[in-house]
């Protein structure tokens, strides 16, 4: 049952992505890519030669392959290595990655679109790694949700710029979240907006489930493990240099968050964590992940 | 001497496991240059000699110890740990204040624990000060110092420094609350001065601790490495004691209380972490 509250916010996110003029489209590739991957017998070769038809796309699945998430044993150089390392299941999540960051490319808007990129890909990454210590069994299915989980944001930076200059201009200095300012200035948040686009892109159902409950992990509805995973990695980045440049105060009582609680109930060990460690552990990996982020925006 | 990645990780975490003090790998360098310094001193040519002499628990010497102080000498100055005070002003302050507000206890006391030569205790001074006109506005502050050296507790309390101790210090508060002399000599300001009582204390004289009382925000900054586990967790259930339901207790940048004290709870903020009841 959706509360009211809740309604309200979707039906004005709703109306407010009707009316967005604008507004981006996810290239036709990927939805050729998804097609194409829905037949069971598709042929490797068939799906290479629809990724080929974009350059700068094939070179990102590429970088994409050679990064820290899949870190091949050898460099991989041709697409078509790389979808035979990739697998079928990881294609079509790569290329919808690959699909939004063209969406927004050179869209810098309030945020530069690489700072919004080193966060999305910080959370990427750190939600690997707290899947791999939960024993969540699709790492790359959280790899993946840390990359998109803030689309709603990067859509108000860039589609909707003036009242996202608001929105930053109202919380520097003071302690408050976007999705609060949002909620005061817009009616809706970065969660209900991402969720819109999301369902209309077609994305597949979990990940609608974490862009729009990764502030509020306790309404998650279709994977509560996945929705947890992305809020912690969300948090930690945001404390840990991996942030929107300093321009949202992020403080948190780790005991008291959901996700803690949510993940510790799937896996027990997980209390044991040195936290302090693990923060120390991902400060040293702020400088790779920029790298990451710049070599993916390399033509 | 060049410390090879893999000596690097391997006395990074004998450190972190024995102190709680993460080196980050942007330290490394400084790293090797304290320690190179440790190895001259013992004549000690290579790494693995040195840090076996390190883990050797019946070294009389206390290396450990003895690398700690080269690590920490001359570390301290004033705004030394930005994002703390950052935290501090935007987020905790007001929020202790605003507390305080309620049950009208008009009155905030800090304690600097391990203070040295004063840096630490003295920037809270003056970041309070800075509050006067506005949320501190007629308000008590209390501010107390200790260390367990006689040495360091003159130089506090005289509030003398030299350019090393200002580097870090925004140019607002060098220009308001120093004296600039012949010779790069600071002089802190009286009205900072006058907010802060230094005194002697060891940290683990339990007779004296239990007489810390009602503090607002305690802070420990690189103190604790020095004392092994059991001693770490018998401090630092005196400083849950003795600090205020609703304060907060900070260590150093690079600190961890992990498996020292699980009664804290962890707040994590950009770039730090602070403990809460």
């Amino acid at each position: 049952m959706i509360s009211p509250d809740k309604a309200s916010r979707l039906q004005k996110a709703e109306t407010m992505i009707r009316e967005t003029n604008n507004l981006p489209t996810i290239p036709e590739i990927a939805t050729r890519v998804s097609h194409l991957l829905d037949d069971p017998d598709v042929e490797l070769d068939q799906v290479a030669e629809v990724i080929l038809t974009d350059q700068v796309m094939a070179s990102r699945v590429i970088k994409i392959v050679n990064s820290p998430m899949f870190r091949p044993m050898h460099e991989i150089n041709s697409l078509k290595r790389a979808l035979i390392y990739l697998g079928f299941r990881r294609i079509r999540e790569i290329a919808l990655t690959c699909s939004i960051i063209k969406t927004f490319e050179g869209k810098d808007g309030v945020f530069d679109i690489k700072t919004f990129w080193q966060h999305s890909f910080g959370v990427g990454i750190v939600a690997k790694i707290i899947a791999q210590r939960v024993r969540y069994p699709e790492i790359e299915k959280a790899y993946i949700c840390g990359i998109v989980h803030d689309i709603g944001e990067v859509f108000l930076s860039s589609c909707l710029r003036e009242e996202f200059q608001k929105i930053v201009d109202l919380i520097k200095g003071t302690c408050h979240s976007f999705a609060e300012a949002e909620m005061l200035m817009l009616g809706t948040t970065h969660c209900e907006l991402g969720l819109c686009l999301a369902k209309k892109w077609n994305f597949p159902l979990e990940y609608c489930d974490v862009i729009e409950n990764h502030h509020t992990p306790e309404d998650a509805s279709f994977d509560p493990m996945l929705v947890a995973i992305i809020n912690l990695a969300d948090l930690f980045c945001s404390v840990r240099n991996l942030d929107y440049d300093n321009r949202e105060w992020v403080s948190f009582n780790l005991a008291e968050e959901k996700s803690w609680e949510i993940l510790q109930r799937f896996s027990p060990n997980f209390s044991d964590l040195d936290v302090e460690r693990f923060c120390f552990e991902l400060d040293e990996r702020v400088a790779e992940i920029e790298e990451l982020v710049l070599s993916i925006f390399e033509k | 001497m060049t410390l090879s990645e893999s000596n690097f990780e391997t006395l990074r975490d004998f450190i972190y496991n024995f102190c709680g003090m993460f080196f980050h790998t942007g330290r490394k360098y400084f790293l090797e240059s304290r320690i190179t310094r440790r190895m001259e001193a013992r004549g000690i040519k290579d790494y693995p000699d040195y840090f076996k002499l390190l883990r050797s628990g019946s070294d009389s010497s206390g290396e450990l110890k003895l690398l700690l102080t080269e690590i920490t000498t001359n570390e301290t100055c004033f705004f030394r740990n930005t994002q703390q005070i950052a935290a501090l002003e935007r987020q905790f302050l007001p929020e202790l204040v605003e507390t305080k507000k309620k049950i009208g206890f008009r009155k905030i006391r800090i304690w600097s624990a391990g203070s040295s030569s004063g840096e630490e205790a003295y920037t809270f001074a003056m970041l309070l000060l800075e509050k006067r006109a506005t949320i501190l506005k007629d308000w008590v502050i209390e501010i107390i110092g200790t260390d367990i050296s006689e040495k360091v507790l003159v130089q506090a309390r005289e509030g003398v420094y030299n350019n090393y101790s200002v580097r870090n210090m925004p140019e607002l508060y060098r220009k308001k609350y120093f004296k600039e002399e012949a010779g790069g000599t600071f002089v802190l300001a009286p009205e900072a001065k006058k907010l802060v009582t230094f005194t002697s204390l060891n940290l683990y004289d339990d007779s004296r601790m239990v007489f810390m009382k009602s503090f607002d925000i305690i802070i420990c900054s690189n103190v604790l490495i020095y004392f092994d586990t059991p001693a770490k967790s018998k401090i630092v259930q005196h400083y849950y004691n003795n600090l205020q339901p609703y304060g907060y207790f900070f260590l150093g940048q690079s600190e961890s209380l992990h498996s020292v004290n699980d009664k804290f709870k962890t707040i994590h903020f950009p770039g730090g972490f602070a403990y809460k009841k």
